[in-house]
């Protein structure tokens, strides 16, 4: 089951419109943090199920928050969710080992369909 | 920045807007990357409330390190108007003549280079900032004309910037990215200016998209 996740973004509206797209009944417990580094640093102290991540961000950038964790954690589900839709981004945040990458603005149904992804991943994973 | 510009747009507004700004570059980049094999780099996007009368001193500020700069105007108006102004480096022309001609050689061997650098900035300009002002408008229900690209060429002249559009009493908001490719060769950053008249509009408009997250 999903119960912790992480919100990595630098942007405090960008944060409230995610949660804003997650369903309010399933008790997940929201955990956020405003850059790359400040998210690995709580990635570590919270141990997230499910971590959604900004790319363009101050102090440590997307990319190096997410390969921290990979490192870290190999088997971290990180959704990459960002404004950045160029090929090589995304083809890069596949090879530094994000989930899944999600293009800006977020749509409800389509945060809804990855949750279940991420969900169904877990439960194979353990 | 006195009391009365910045009680204009309140801290959540500037947020909203400096996301949907975020959201906006996101897209002009990843079109321009269509066009030309390279990843755009961009910068968190800031946004300053000025008097019209700073702006110069502002860009200029901005443009410091530069050597020479060359710089594509479009102006657009809709609901949302003003002007977009894309800063490029000196010999950033050359540089996009050179990656372009990479991907479609045959189309510019007869040209002169100065024509082609000339072409070159009005087409990346009208593609960074086509996509880039096209996008707030669509998340903002807006629909936004523009007049063509003008270029001002390898110039370090701030004050092709100013316009005199703008009341020189009146205030104006600036948005602002940089960006650079990732092969280091081309930098440059992209500003938008929108006058006082469109503050009323987008103070609306925000809350407006900002509702369907509520």
């Amino acid at each position: 089951m999903i119960k912790k996740i992480l919100i990595v973004d630098d942007s405090p509206i960008a944060r409230k419109m995610l949660k804003s797209c997650m369903p309010d009944d399933q008790g997940y417990e929201f955990h956020e943090a405003g850059d790359g580094k400040d998210g690995f640093e709580k990635y570590k102290d919270i141990k997230p199920d499910v971590t959604f991540m900004d790319l363009t961000m101050p102090v440590m950038n997307g990319y190096e928050s997410l390969e921290e964790i990979i490192k870290y954690d190999r088997n971290a589900l990180i959704i990459v969710v960002t404004a950045d839709v160029q090929i090589k981004a995304i083809k890069r945040c596949m090879e530094l080992g994000a989930y899944m990458v999600l293009k800006k603005p977020l749509k409800r149904d389509e945060i809804l369909s990855t949750l279940l992804k991420a969900q169904n991943t877990l439960q194979k994973a353990h | 920045m006195n009391i009365q510009t910045e009680s204009m747009l309140t801290d959540e507004e500037i947020e909203i807007f400096q996301e949907i700004m975020n959201i906006a570059f996101g897209k002009s980049a990843a079109d321009l990357a269509d066009v030309i094999d390279t990843h755009v780099v961009l910068s968190v996007p800031y946004i300053r409330i000025m008097h019209v009368s700073g702006l110069q001193d502002y860009f200029r500020d901005h443009v410091k390190d530069y050597k020479n700069i060359s710089i594509v105007e479009q102006k657009f108006w809709g609901r949302f108007k003003g002007d977009a102004l894309l800063v490029f480096s000196a010999g950033a022309g050359r540089e996009l003549v050179n990656m372009l001609q990479h991907e479609e050689k045959s189309g510019f061997e007869s040209d002169p280079v100065d024509i082609l650098e000339r072409e070159t900035l009005m087409e990346v300009g009208n593609i960074l900032i086509g996509a880039c002002v096209g996008k707030i408008a669509e998340l903002l229900k807006d629909v936004i004309t523009y007049t063509p690209p003008m270029i001002i060429m390898e110039k370090y002249s701030c004050d092709a910037i100013y316009d005199s559009q703008y009341n020189p009493d009146s205030t104006a908001i600036v948005l602002r990215t940089d960006f650079s490719f990732d092969n280091g060769n081309v930098s440059g950053f992209l500003f938008l200016v929108t006058s006082q008249e469109s503050i009323k509009w987008l103070k609306d408009a925000l809350r407006i998209f900002i509702e369907q997250y509520e």
